[in-house]
């Protein structure tokens, strides 16, 4: 791991990395001296969201699995988080991890009957599978049903145990740990060879299978990882807002199709495109909806349609994103893990 | 134990509500078979042509009835101008451009109705709204009946366009063989524009007709959406005919298994039907081989 991490840091892209973690460590104190709550929150927003982007991104930019069912991890880790926290008391430093992992279990029971669907049958899949999670967890009783469940303030002594702060300037570090954590983890993996065999798999199923590569059990990988991280995102969202409700966490529009939509504006062919694509794209969601809606609540739904038209402007101008238009651009080094948009 | 008279209830019921979901599902069916395009906006155009009836029974009092052509026409119009502007430029791109590019269509229909609109629900009253019949213990509401009657009208018309017309003929070709019918002097890209136009315009007839009956909101689009992708799974991929039948059998699927769970988990059954199929019968029930 430390050889990747020096193969990694060395190189211009090397040090942008370093400058960039230098700015996202100190912004958060900038914010809490300035008093800008708002800001603050965009930043968590956009890492928990890069969090979660690029674990969609292993399934889809590397193994070409295109997934509207990342809520179901989301939801279920945000869930599991929660119940850990108020019906047994387990400290959500504990609860994201177990959150992740039996997200990740749940991303592995649901990979069996899925990954024998491919291209867009796997996708509409996915939705349905999103709407039966909602449905489920609607009409259970254990979990809240429809209303949901929400963790009680806890008093001040206990603050550190629960992870209970005002405002979001102390959980953007704990993002910023667990998008580490994530980098550390998925960085070597998609450089081994099981990388390899993952884009193997994405360009031509059958030619790697032919390899003797087995394409289910290596989808299989990359739904675990995708499910963990995308469950302990599921965490960060539990431990920021104290409230989960099935109609938030299992959402396909605001859930499954914005971290899509984060991933594919960042570009899926590259690995950190995920983050740019969050970073650039979760504030102005949010700039729309918190300033513009909020002024004029009776245009509720202007932010979504924000979304759209983004969306479309990609899709059609730039379907590599914005990290490979910028490599295409000759703006940055060209990583080895990217190429050219694959044809159908 | 449910006695016999409630379950002839629900299959009546399913079929009457099948029969509108067929009508989104052969829309979507249309497209998917002409163009090889998957439509994730389809619901979101029924909306639209709900929201048409409701505006013109609302500010024009016309009666929903009558306004069937003209949430046909406004929404074939839009769907004309969605192939132009869109569809057209995504048709060869990678698939994941494809499913963003309509998916991008679907948030700013949905959602731009939704701002336009305000998220409310909405509900049109018409004068015959509580006007039952009954045939021994089966009651059948009106509207419902009404809605089916369009449907199987629709249908029928659909059947004899596709059969008899020359663009019907032509769009047949197209969705057959591309380049052939391109070289027999065919405008495929009009072709294209018509079957996008067609494929949306029948869905928002269903909109239409629910807005008969049920309530009416932007996000109504969603569920439709779904049931829609299920009745073409169903009844086989790109098979408009297969896509009427499977509409009814989910319907009565549907309302049919209401009885005997929770009537919140019938969606549940109807999903879990929809992956079971996928993972069995891709091609589905009345659907030919495909690649």
């Amino acid at each position: 791991m430390l050889q990747f991490m020096r193969e990694g840091l060395s190189g211009r892209n090397g040090q942008y990395f370093v400058i960039v973690a230098a700015v996202m460590l100190v912004a958060p104190l900038i914010f809490w001296k300035l008093d800008l709550p708002f800001a603050a929150n965009a930043m968590l927003l956009c890492l928990m969201f890069s969090i979660m982007a690029m674990a969609w991104n292993l399934l889809e930019g590397y193994t070409g699995q295109l997934s509207f069912g990342h809520a179901v991890f989301f939801g279920v880790g945000a869930y599991t988080t929660m119940i850990l926290m108020l019906y047994y008391g387990v400290t959500p430093w504990v609860g994201v991890f177990v959150g992740g992992l039996v997200a990740a279990l749940v991303g592995l029971a649901l990979g069996v009957p899925l990954f024998r669907l491919r291209s867009h049958w796997f996708a509409l899949a996915t939705i349905a599978v999103g709407e039966i999670f909602k449905l489920i967890f609607i009409s259970w009783d254990y979990v809240g049903g429809s209303a949901g469940l929400q963790s009680p303030i806890v008093p001040e002594e206990q603050k550190l145990y629960y992870l209970q702060y005002a405002g979001s300037y102390v959980y953007i570090y704990l993002a910023l740990g667990l998008l580490g954590l994530e980098l550390l983890v998925l960085y070597p993996l998609v450089k081994s060879r099981i990388g390899y065999y993952l884009q193997a798999i994405r360009e031509d199923e059958d030619a790697a299978m032919s390899l003797g590569i087995n394409p289910f059990k290596y989808k299989m990988v990359a739904m675990f990882f995708s499910a963990l991280f995308t469950g302990i995102g599921g965490g960060i969202y539990t431990v920021r807002f104290r409230f989960v409700d099935p109609f938030a966490v299992f959402d396909l529009i605001s859930v499954s199709v914005y971290i899509t939509i984060a991933g594919i504006l960042g570009g899926i062919y590259s690995f950190i495109g995920p983050i740019v694509g969050s970073f650039v794209f979760v504030p102005i969601s949010e700039y729309v909806r918190v300033y513009i809606v909020s002024r004029f609540p009776r245009f509720y739904g202007l932010h979504v349609f924000v979304l759209g038209v983004i969306l479309l402007a990609i899709s059609l101008l730039a379907p590599e994103g914005i990290m490979g238009w910028l490599e295409k651009r000759g703006y940055l080094m060209k990583g080895r893990e990217t190429g050219e948009v694959r044809k159908e | 134990m449910i006695g016999l008279d409630y379950v002839a209830n629900a299959v009546v019921s399913g079929i009457l509500i099948g029969s509108v979901y067929s009508l989104v599902g052969m829309g979507l069916a249309l497209i998917w078979g002409i163009m090889d395009v998957i439509n994730f906006a389809q619901g979101d155009y029924m909306m639209l042509g709900a929201f048409v009836t409701y505006w013109a029974f609302t500010l024009a009092g016309v009666d929903p009835l009558l306004s069937v052509p003209l949430s046909f026409l406004v929404t074939f119009a839009l769907g004309v101008l969605t192939q132009r502007v869109v569809i057209e430029r995504v048709l060869d791109a990678p698939m994941v451009s494809q499913i963003t590019a309509t998916f991008a269509v679907l948030l700013m229909i949905r959602y731009g109705a939704e701002a336009a609109f305000g998220p409310y629900t909405k509900r049109i009253y018409v004068p015959y709204a509580d006007v039952i019949y009954r045939f021994g213990t089966v009651s059948l509401q009106l509207p419902r009946l009404i809605a089916f009657s369009v449907s199987l009208g629709v249908a029928v018309a659909f059947y004899v366009f596709l059969k008899t017309t020359y663009t019907g003929v032509a769009l047949r070709a197209v969705s057959q063989n591309r380049m052939a019918a391109y070289l027999m002097g065919i405008n495929v890209r009009k072709m294209y524009w018509i079957a996008f136009g067609i494929g949306v315009g029948i869905s928002a007839v269903g909109g239409t007709l629910v807005a008969t009956f049920l309530p009416i909101h932007p996000e109504m689009g969603g569920f439709y959406a779904l049931i829609a992708f299920i009745v073409v799974v169903f009844g086989g991929f790109g098979s408009v005919f297969g896509a009427y039948i499977s509409g009814i059998i989910i319907g009565v699927t549907e309302s049919v298994s209401a009885l005997f769970i929770s009537p919140s988990l019938k969606d549940v059954v109807a999903f879990l039907l929809f992956i079971a199929i996928i993972l069995v019968k891709p091609t589905g029930l009345f659907g030919t081989e495909q690649r």
